[in-house]
């Protein structure tokens, strides 16, 4: 690792992910269990269209307009939601019943929930029988040019030049919250015991280690590729540079993030009179150009080109890539297994 | 480890972050529980004593050149199961009730106190009410130490204990009904060399969640991916076609589809001769098949024939074989025969059943199933020309009133298609067998293989006197007699405790929740069927044997059982002078236990997945901490129990005793054989005996120890082994092929075993025939819970397995942290719901309130109730089981006929829970 300037990326193959929640979980035991953290869930996979975590994220601004950096809105903790502790005892312990004689069932202590990292699960758009959605999970972008990086008045954080994670050195940082404000993503969580402010550190340790990031190592449905930009020889150069199927989100927002999507492919609609439509798909083009931008439309182009292939028994570099026969395939030259991480002392 | 923390222009991230990637110590871990199939093959990392973090192992090699390997396999509850290890639902300690049962006043106590009152109890059931009285529910998580402990303590007793199967409702009674047996389980890889994959009757979204990239990827491969589901479930999510049939008419649009492969000719008239009995001959009178008893003096009642087109007569159809050698039989025809009582006209099995068929041509079949006629025709035409898989969890068809019927349409569209028995073909059900070590630990005196020896020679001899009375017989139908004349391991199917002790029969008698074709009342159908002794032996407990102590260990029945805690509560629990839950948390069972015993998590003890073909391996799950407070593994639990039994048995001078079904007890020296004389006790010794024990048997390699197990984690299947389901699979595993099952029956022309040694489409059961379901038909679901407008139509959840995790608060922050009903946008519009509104669900048989969740993926008049969240997670505790009231199908108590006799897991009825019906309303 002794270029400088490289790129670490990542590609979610959205027709493999099924919102299982394993990429937010591996990444919220791992990371998110120290003082501070129960709300924080710096990977969430949500269902699109939706409001998403936190709510209504697409609507708080940040980012760049016209090469300007913007401060957006901070995202309140209740948009967030989660972090939520619940009444076991009660249920449990010899407070079981309530005041009308009733069991007293579990749940979140004191005020209910009206949000969480995951609230509008499945409940997705279009009417009945066309009703669709799809599942985006979502991180820190590691973008290329880092709204927060630039936002940051106590200058504590920077983007590493040999492999471009972003980071923030939390001895430095004041708790302006101006980066959580940038961050047009709204994936920078504050840490309200401590202080300061949070996000992913794109499993550094691990990658420092040439193990791939948890969302990706633990994601069972072989839907996240990890790698260079740069490595040709790899799937994210391909997906991303030569194949053009994977699509940052929302490229509008002007920070040029590095996490990719390949885009979802739906099931055909149902005509009025209960025929199948075999010529559009459910998921409406619009949405997903609202969510990728207007290459998404050649990116889908592509994308079916090769699947008619391969249903006509016909061979596609394409999805065989997509496929990734082999599991580790899909991690570049992060496939260390963390069992052969050497641990201090042994 | 340093790293490049000194290059460039690299300044550190908090310690905190380097600290969590940290440990002392890695062990092989896994779910050894009730996720089924499960077996994802993980690692526990260790700090400070601290099971810290897991993760995947994914160490599987690729199996078969151009299928995807296996890895990583996991999910969000494994990943997040530490969680569980330090969750406040967590058992310590054993825990005696002091207040009213449910009240939730707890007295901590001693393992010998809760003991001695447990033994005292099980002592006064036996005296007052014998050992029928003691019942331990089915208690599907607790595997490998609870199904070597549970079995011993209850045969010890001779105790009930009920066949999981039927309590889970995953029997496939269509699937037995033609196969003869339930369980046709390919492994996951071999879902990528289908052609069509059907996502029907499943929701792989949610249950599948290691497995489901095997369909993306063949979907990207060329397959076509289809989910058949009431709603656009989330499923339906990455299919290429959703087809959004009304509840319950899977049969109707199987049958529909069947027609289109008839009528445009595009049956594998080859397979079709083989496989199935749809050549055989039958009078279209009497609706049963021509038998040589009919055609010569002393001839058999279990000769069937053909119509030769060559030698133009009836033929007897081969039972050693599928293939016909120079017979060349008629698939369709009606022919002349002359029979000892006169000349008949005799029609195919096939050709009996076209005119069934054109009642659902697709512009018929469309008004039943609501799917467009070009859209039936179109899949049925693909099907009829790819290979073609259905993917499920498991069959969940079978947990609908008419699952028989859907299931024996489409096994018959896919016999009319070829789409059995190769690779890439099939229905699924579930298997466990394989690691035979682990059964026969419970029946073997001494450590070593000799015993195993002797039981093969046992083995091979019975075969040979098998084989000399009948030459025809399979290993697996050997096998399968053997099983239905077995005690099945002291399993009784449920029925008879649901019906008599535990309130089914309030429900199960409500003849307008039956099918209109039940012509008399369901009492007189249950009574016939215990008087001619089709469940000779099982039909336990009978009514006077009143259940006293009912014993949990791994499950919850409150939960589970359809019918509700309500049911319970009111009919079987006042029964009951000792409720002993054995569990590594608290469950709605265990709120209304007397005891709570608290028993190790995994990681905390030696585990094992369920053995199946789903995923080929023996996996491996280490013990990789102590466990905490005083939890003990569910064998040394009841070691502990029996012990004190043995204890208070002979202090209370116990005489020995002999139970109903004639199985003799001593209860004073009841530990003696448990231990085997004390030389089973320590969890390494006995694993190790499970895996050298399967070894010697042929499943695993022949070296496997548990030394060897820690450094591999796994094996791959290299035999059978043993076990009449193993067997049944009738396909042999292969160390570089992906596993189909019944390849021995399509490739070998082995017969099946069944009545007819064929894949059975004709059921002569006078039951059936009265019920015109004879062959297959459609029937709509019938009006269970009374006439209300929605109907439940819905599968397992996606953040419990059961009930295990579901208290879990990471997987809480994932959903609303609370139960949830999915209901369609419109219908909560009409009803003025707003989306997470707690509401009303009601019926005739109960209800409960839980928050509503909105969406348009719903069909219109359906409700989603997602199953396992617990009890305790709804308003005063009403499940939604309150509202199920788990109806049996009456013809499931046929018997008498062929191959529909009980054994352990198969022929027997389930309480369903599909299609009941519900009204909503707001709660004012």
């Amino acid at each position: 690792m002794t270029s400088q300037n490289r790129q670490i990326a990542m590609v979610f193959d959205l027709n493999k992910c099924i919102g299982c929640q394993t990429c937010s979980v591996a990444c919220k035991v791992l990371w998110t269990r120290n003082e501070g953290t129960d709300y924080q869930w710096w990977c969430t996979v949500n269902t699109v269209p939706g409001q998403g975590s936190p709510k209504g994220w697409e609507a708080m601004g940040g980012g760049y307009k016209d090469d300007t950096l913007t401060l957006g809105k901070l995202p309140e903790r209740s948009e967030f939601g989660g972090g939520w502790d619940f009444n076991y005892d009660e249920v449990f312990y010899g407070k079981g019943k309530g005041a009308g004689g009733g069991q007293v069932p579990l749940r979140v202590k004191g005020e209910q929930p009206t949000w969480g990292p995951n609230w509008d699960e499945d409940q997705g758009g279009g009417k009945y029988p066309n009703s669709y959605y799809y599942y985006l999970p979502r991180l820190c972008n590691h973008c290329t040019r880092p709204a927060c990086v630039e936002a940051c008045p106590s200058k504590a954080m920077y983007k590493r030049p040999e492999d471009g994670i972003v980071l923030r050195d939390e001895a430095k940082c004041e708790g302006s919250q101006d980066c959580a404000k940038a961050c047009p993503y709204k994936k920078i969580f504050f840490n309200h015991e401590r202080g300061v402010s949070q996000h992913c550190i794109m499993c550094l340790p691990r990658i420092e280690d040439g193990v791939a990031p948890a969302c990706a190592r633990q994601c069972p449905g072989r839907a996240v590729f990890v790698g260079f930009l740069d490595d040709t020889s790899g799937p994210i150069h391909k997906l991303v540079n030569e194949w053009k199927v994977a699509m940052p989100l929302h490229p509008e927002y002007g920070t040029k993030p590095n996490m990719y999507y390949v885009p979802p492919i739906g099931p055909k609609p149902i005509n009025a009179d209960g025929s199948i439509d075999e010529d559009t798909n459910r998921i409406p083009d619009a949405l997903l150009e609202e969510q990728f931008g207007p290459d998404v439309h050649q990116a889908l182009a592509t994308l079916q080109g090769e699947m008619a292939k391969t249903r006509e028994g016909g061979k596609s570099a394409l999805m065989d890539i997509l496929i990734a026969y082999q599991w580790k395939e899909l991690f570049s030259e992060f496939t260390v297994d963390p069992v052969d991480v050497e641990q201090e002392g042994q | 480890m340093s790293k490049n923390a000194e290059t460039g222009t690299y300044r550190g991230i908090d310690d905190i972050y380097r600290e969590n990637w940290k440990w002392d110590k890695v062990a092989w871990a896994s779910h050894c529980i009730d996720c089924y199939p499960g077996n994802c093959p993980m690692r526990v990392y260790v700090k400070d004593g601290i099971a810290w973090r897991e993760e995947p192992a994914a160490v599987f090699p690729q199996i078969e050149k151009g299928v995807p390997d296996l890895n990583p396999m996991g999910c969000q509850k494994g990943a997040g199961w530490t969680r569980t290890l330090y969750g406040k639902d967590r058992v310590l300690y054993p825990l005696k009730r002091v207040g009213e049962r449910g009240e939730g006043k707890w007295e901590r106590v001693s393992w010998d106190q809760a003991a001695t009152e447990i033994a005292d109890a099980v002592l006064d059931a036996v005296e007052e009410k014998g050992p029928e009285s003691v019942i331990a529910p089915s208690g599907c998580n607790m595997h490998t130490w609870g199904l070597l402990g549970r079995p011993l303590y209850m045969g010890g007793i001779g105790g009930l204990t009920m066949d999981v199967n039927a309590e889970m409702n995953d029997f496939a009674p269509g699937h037995y009904l033609t196969y003869g047996a339930f369980d046709p389980v390919s492994s996951i890889d071999d879902w990528f060399h289908a052609g069509i994959i059907l996502i029907w009757h499943a929701n792989p979204v949610y249950t599948r969640i290691p497995h489901y990239h095997f369909i993306a990827e063949a979907r990207y491969k060329g397959a076509e991916v289809y989910t058949i589901a009431p709603d656009a479930s989330p499923s339906a999510v990455h299919a290429d076609y959703h087809y959004g049939l009304t509840p319950g008419s899977d049969a109707a649009f199987s049958l529909s589809m069947a027609q289109v492969v008839v009528e445009e000719g595009l049956v594998d008239e080859t397979f079709a001769r083989e496989q199935t009995d749809l050549p055989l001959l039958m009078n279209p009178e009497t609706k049963c098949y021509l038998r040589e008893s009919e055609m010569e003096d002393g001839g058999s009642d279990e000769q069937f024939y053909v119509w030769d087109l060559k030698t133009k007569e009836a033929i007897k159809a081969p039972r050693g074989t599928l293939f016909w050698g120079d017979i060349e039989p008629a698939l369709t025809g009606t022919f002349s025969v002359t029979t000892n009582s006169g000349t008949v006209e005799l029609q195919t099995v096939l050709t009996q059943m076209l005119p069934r068929l054109e009642n659902y041509k697709p512009e018929l079949a469309t008004k039943i199933c609501n799917i467009h006629p070009d859209a039936i025709r179109a899949l049925a035409r693909k099907i009829a020309s790819r290979r073609t898989k259905v993917i499920c969890s498991l069959s969940n068809a079978g947990k609908h009133y008419h699952g028989d019927l859907m299931e024996r349409a489409q096994l018959l569209l896919f016999g009319l298609t070829g789409n059995w028995g190769k690779q890439g073909t099939g229905v699924q059900a579930w298997t466990g067998a394989f690691f035979d070590g682990a059964m026969t630990l419970v029946a073997k005196q001494s450590k070593g293989p000799a015993e195993l020896a002797m039981m093969l020679d046992m083995i091979d001899a019975g075969n040979a006197e098998a084989r000399a009375k009948d030459p025809t017989l399979t290993e697996a139908m050997i096998k399968i007699e053997a099983a239905k004349n077995s005690d099945n391991g002291g399993m009784v199917p449920p029925v008879f405790f649901w019906y008599r002790h535990a309130g089914c029969k309030d429900s199960w008698q409500k003849k307008e929740w039956h099918d209109p074709s039940m012509k008399r009342e369901f009492d007189e159908y249950f009574q016939e069927a215990v008087e001619k002794d089709w469940w000779a032996g099982q039909d336990f407990p009978r009514e006077e044997q009143t259940p006293r102590v009912l014993i949990e260990c791994g499950g919850n029945v409150l939960r589970r059982t359809r019918g509700g805690s309500k049911m319970l509560l009111e009919h079987l629990w006042p029964e009951l002078n000792m409720i002993v839950s054995l569990d590594i948390r608290m469950s709605a069972t265990g709120l209304h236990s007397d005891f709570v015993l608290p028993i190790a998590n995994q990681y905390e003890k030696i585990g094992f997945g369920i053995p199946s073909t789903h995923t080929m391996n023996l996996t491996f799950c280490d013990r990789a901490i102590e466990p905490p407070g005083e939890a003990v593994n569910e064998y040394e639990a009841f070691r502990r129990l029996s012990e004190k039994l043995e204890e208070r048995a002979k202090a209370r001078n116990f005489q020995p005793y002999t139970d109903a079904r004639g199985g003799e007890h001593n209860l004073t020296e009841c530990h003696t054989k448990f231990t085997r004389n004390g030389q089973f006790l320590d969890e390494d010794m006995m694993a190790d005996e499970m895996i050298r024990d399967t070894a010697f048997l042929g499943a695993i390699p022949s070296n496997a120890s548990l030394d060897d197990l820690r450094e591999k984690g796994y094996y791959r299947w290299e035999g059978l082994g043993i076990a009449v389901r193993a067997h049944s699979q009738a396909t042999d595993p292969a160390p570089d092929e992906t596993f189909a099952p019944f390849r021995k029956h399509v490739e070998g022309g082995e017969p099946w075993p069944t009545l007819s040694r064929r894949a059975q489409f004709l059921i002569e059961h006078p039951w059936f025939i009265e019920a015109d379901e004879h062959l297959p038909i459609h029937k709509d679901p019938p009006q269970i819970g009374g006439d209300y407008p929605f109907q439940v139509a819905s599968g397992h959840n996606r953040w419990s397995i059961h009930s295990l995790n579901t208290a879990n608060h990471l997987m809480l922050e994932t959903h609303r942290g609370a139960p949830h009903v999915v209901i369609n946008d419109e219908d909560a519009a009409r009803l003025n719901i707003e989306d997470n509104e707690e509401i009303r669900i009601f019926n005739d048989q109960g209800e409960y309130f839980v928050p509503a969740l909105i969406s348009p993926s719903a069909q219109p008049g359906q409700i989603v109730m997602y199953n396992g969240f617990d009890n305790y997670q709804f308003k005063d505790w009403k499940g939604p089981n309150d509202a199920e009231p788990g109806m049996v199908k009456w013809l499931h108590m046929a018997g008498g006929y062929g191959h529909l006799k009980y054994y352990s897991m198969n022929w027997q009825p389930c309480a369903i829970m599909r299609n009941t019906h519900v009204g909503i309303e707001k709660i004012s």
